[in-house]
């Protein structure tokens, strides 16, 4: 395989691998509890690496583990918008007739939906709870993978290997399990790489907009305090206070993004790079 | 007036267990005819001795009347009288005494019998000769100097010296040149007209038969498996024994390969339970294994099968299917119905765009007709998911035209032909793995670690396609559906292949559908040809017939378009010749190879 001499792709994965590391480890590597309170507004020193917010929390503690909810949060939302999504795109592609119309009408309604304010409504009526902020992204980006893995299972359908695995006698399952799947494999984990990054951004975004819980730690939580402090920057405070938890944001979607577009020419046959 | 002959459950078992005849029942009235075939073994000889008496209790069971006459348990003295009086035989080989002359030999049972003196006799020997077509002046000779044609027709007159009601010829023409074959058989029914004698012939000569008797009985290890008119049960056979018997024979015009009945005759010391045939039926199901099947009547004759003889394995009826080209709706099929009996071969043929790849992929479930049904072994072929449904699909299998699209390039050659076996789901996992190897070596390819590691890129297109039929075995399949097997094959492996595909059809009791362009192939593999044209069917009949007398202007174009070789003779004469000359191009506009069919 030559993902590996992929420059962009190694990129990614050591951007991935280090933010998963981190919220995985972060017990470890924190100095302190995220919440504990100490003294306001410290710059950064020995003791506090960062420094501390205004009412005296660790902001380099808080950075790790706001590593930690960043991943649930978007590694749960792309599983349920990926098993979704696969599911019923492949179902539909393979059953066809009026439960591919159904599914797909189904489909453009949930595109169509406006994303934001339902994030909003969801937020405020089900209450900003992690599970809840999964569940509602999951189920935004659905649509968009169940269309592409349909397409690509329409084609894979009008295969002879497919249509022979059929004349063996083999189910749904059997065609889907053994030689959709595998077929599609690259796509999936593509899409599945992509939906993380953009996951990471729409959790950031929805905290920043202070719909999220208040008491959970979160790196869009941390720049929306920060941009709420009044004259935050009038005073140094903004440099390890708001640009830490920004910086982790891009540095955590870049990762993403750039695995998923290292990967691209793998799921897509048609995308080949032309050698260097 | 009782019949002449009536044989009741007739059975003979020798040494005990040898079952010769297993309850054979039959009438025959005077002056009648009746052919007796089937293959050796099947206890035709047998019975010949039992109508003559020759066999008797305890070896022989239930009854044989003879003009009202028990044979089975007569005292021989009896016997004796009746032979040659009543009943002759002629047996199978000559039974000739080599140390006296053929027309002593002849006269003997007219002097004996019927009380001739010696010059009367002499001259009865002469007449019954010219009857018999032997030259009278051979009569002076001793056996071994006479031909074996002479023999036979010496032991007829022989068979004929005391105008017996019945005359039973074993193999009367067996081991004869064809033209003394023609003329004493037409001798032989020529005197049964005149004198009014019965006669069983028995023959594995079919067309011998034909023309000896308008009564055939069929007999399968010891057992009648069909009996009725000769023209019916021969021209049109309803039995698959009498089936396959009819197709095994070879005929001048025959144009494919000698196909052979699947299997060999039980051994006459177990013989199967249930219906005898079972073991090579095509068609057989569970019910033939467990219960025997009886003589019933169907139409004019009797047939001894569960389901009343031959069925059909594959009915399409009325078939319709449209592609969107370009924006325009081509119509690839406009109504076609196919028929095809269990273990039959099919060809079907036609030119490129005449709807044969669309008939070949919707008659074994690939694709969905417009319009109209597909039926394979009574059930509906359709697309639906459900289990059921998939159990009939893999009745019919594709083995499709091209092996790169067939076969997964992500999977080895193990896993290719594991999954239709692991699909059927029977066996351990050693059964499977031996499955796998059995097929590989079934179509000469090696089952050797290195193969079953390989992937399609590595391997050769005769390879593959050999593959994909392993693969199409694999699945179990009553139907076979072969959609221009070959086209990506050079000549020696089409050869190869078609040779592989026909044995496995055969031996596994298969029906064909055999799709190609090349009707020279495909009349090398099936019996009976179907002319695609247009979407539609423009000629149908025995492969025969259409590749030698095509009815329909696209067969004509076929065949005159099939490959040969003979042209390449004229034109080594014409390059040996005068330099170019102007020749033109062949008489038919598009002669050679059209290509892969373009036929969706």
């Amino acid at each position: 395989m030559r993902v590996r001499a992929d420059p962009v792709v190694v990129a990614g994965a050591v951007l991935t691998l280090a933010l998963v590391a981190t919220a995985a480890l972060a017990p470890a590597i924190a100095p302190y509890d995220p919440r504990a309170l100490g003294p306001p507004l410290a710059p950064p020193s020995g003791a506090h690496l960062l420094g501390t917010n205004d009412i005296g929390q660790d902001i380099a503690s808080q950075v790790v583990w706001g590593a930690r909810s960043a991943v649930t949060v978007s590694l749960g939302a792309a599983l349920v918008a990926v098993v979704l999504g696969v599911a019923v795109g492949l179902g539909s592609a393979l059953v066809g007739g009026a439960a591919d119309t159904v599914a797909m009408r189904v489909l453009d309604v949930f595109l169509a939906v406006p994303q934001l304010p339902l994030l909003v409504l969801v937020a405020a009526l089900a209450g900003p709870r992690q599970a809840n902020l999964v569940v509602v992204i999951g189920l935004l980006r659905w649509p968009d993978i169940a269309r592409q893995v349909r397409s690509q299972a329409r084609s894979l359908r009008q295969r002879g290997w497919v249509s022979a695995a059929r004349g063996f006698g083999g189910g749904l399952g059997h065609v889907a399990r053994h030689h959709l799947l595998p077929a599609l494999g690259p796509v999936v984990v593509t899409l599945a790489v992509t939906t993380v990054a953009q996951t990471l951004l729409v959790e950031a975004g929805l905290a920043f907009l202070g719909l999220a819980d208040p008491t959970a730690v979160s790196w869009g939580l941390m720049v929306n305090r920060a941009l709420r402090f009044p004259g935050i920057f009038f005073i140094d405070a903004w440099r390890w206070w708001l640009l830490p938890p920004g910086l982790a944001i891009s540095l955590g979607v870049l990762g993403f993004m750039l695995l998923g577009v290292g990967l691209e020419p793998y799921a897509n046959p048609r995308w080949r790079r032309r050698s260097p | 007036m009782t019949a002449l002959l009536e044989v009741r459950d007739l059975a003979v078992r020798y040494g005990g267990e040898v079952a010769a005849l297993r309850g054979l029942s039959f009438t025959l009235e005077r002056g009648e005819a009746l052919a007796v075939v089937g293959e050796s073994g099947s206890g035709k000889s047998t019975l010949a001795l039992g109508l003559a008496g020759l066999v008797q209790p305890p070896e022989a069971s239930g009854s044989v009347r003879l003009a009202s006459e028990e044979l089975l348990g007569a005292p021989p003295e009896r016997l004796r009288r009746l032979r040659w009086s009543t009943v002759a035989l002629a047996l199978q080989g000559a039974p000739f005494n080599p140390v006296t002359t053929v027309g002593a030999q002849i006269a003997e049972p007219l002097r004996v019998r019927a009380g001739a003196g010696r010059a009367e006799a002499a001259a009865r020997s002469r007449e019954l000769a010219g009857a018999v077509l032997l030259d009278p002046d051979l009569l002076d000779r001793y056996p071994h100097e006479l031909s074996g044609g002479e023999r036979r027709r010496a032991s007829l007159a022989m068979a004929l010296a005391l105008d017996p009601l019945l005359v039973v010829l074993d193999e009367p023409t067996a081991g004869l040149d064809p033209e003394t074959r023609g003329e004493l058989v037409a001798r032989i029914a020529a005197l049964a007209r005149q004198r009014g004698f019965a006669l069983v012939a028995i023959s594995h000569d079919l067309p011998d038969v034909a023309a000896l008797a308008p009564r055939t009985l069929v007999l399968y290890a010891g057992e009648a498996m069909e009996a009725g008119p000769t023209a019916a049960v021969l021209g049109h056979p309803a039995h698959p024994y009498t089936w396959g018997l009819v197709n095994a024979f070879p005929v001048m015009s025959t144009t494919k390969d000698l196909r052979p009945i699947r299997g060999r005759p039980p051994d006459p010391r177990s013989v199967p339970g249930g219906c005898p045939f079972t073991p090579r039926c095509t068609q057989a199901e569970e019910v033939c294994r467990d219960e025997h099947a009886d003589l019933r009547p169907v139409g004019a004759r009797l047939v001894a099968c569960h389901f009343g003889g031959l069925r059909d394995l594959l009915v399409a009826r009325d078939l319709e299917r449209s592609f969107t080209r370009g924006g325009a709706a081509v119509r690839a099929l406009a109504g076609v119905s196919l028929t095809v009996r269990h273990g039959e071969a099919v060809g079907v043929v036609g030119r490129s765009g005449s709807g044969k790849s669309t008939l070949a992929r919707i008659i074994s479930g690939h694709l969905a007709p417009d319009a109209g049904s597909v039926e394979v072994a009574g059930q509906p072929l359709g697309p639906s998911w459900r289990a059921a449904a998939g159990r009939v699909r893999r009745q019919a299998q594709l083995v499709m035209q091209d092996p790169w699209d067939a076969l997964s390039p992500r999977l080895r050659v193990e896993a290719l032909l594991a999954e239709p076996v692991d699909l059927l789901g029977e066996g351990s996992a050693e059964d499977r793995h031996r499955a796998v190897a059995d097929a590989l070596d079934a179509v000469g390819l090696p089952a050797t670690g290195p193969f079953l590691g390989a992937r399609v890129h590595e391997l050769s297109g005769g390879q593959l396609q050999r593959i994909v039929l392993a693969r199409a075995l694999l699945a179990r399949p009553r139907l076979l559906v072969a959609d221009e097997p070959t086209s990506m094959l050079d000549a020696s492996e089409q050869a190869r292949l078609l040779v592989v595909l026909r044995d496995e059809q055969v031996g596994r009791g298969l029906g064909l559908v055999y799709v190609s362009h090349d009707l020279a192939a495909v009349r090398k593999v099936v019996d009976r040809i179907v002319v695609l044209e247009g979407g539609r069917v423009v000629e149908d009949g025995p492969s025969r017939r259409v590749a030698t007398a095509p009815r329909s202007p696209a067969a004509r174009r076929l065949v005159a378009a099939a490959a040969t070789l003979e042209g390449l003779e004229d034109l080594e004469d014409l390059e040996a010749g005068t330099g170019p000359t102007t020749a033109g191009p062949p008489a038919t506009g598009w002669a050679g190879s059209p290509g892969p069919s373009g036929a969706p």
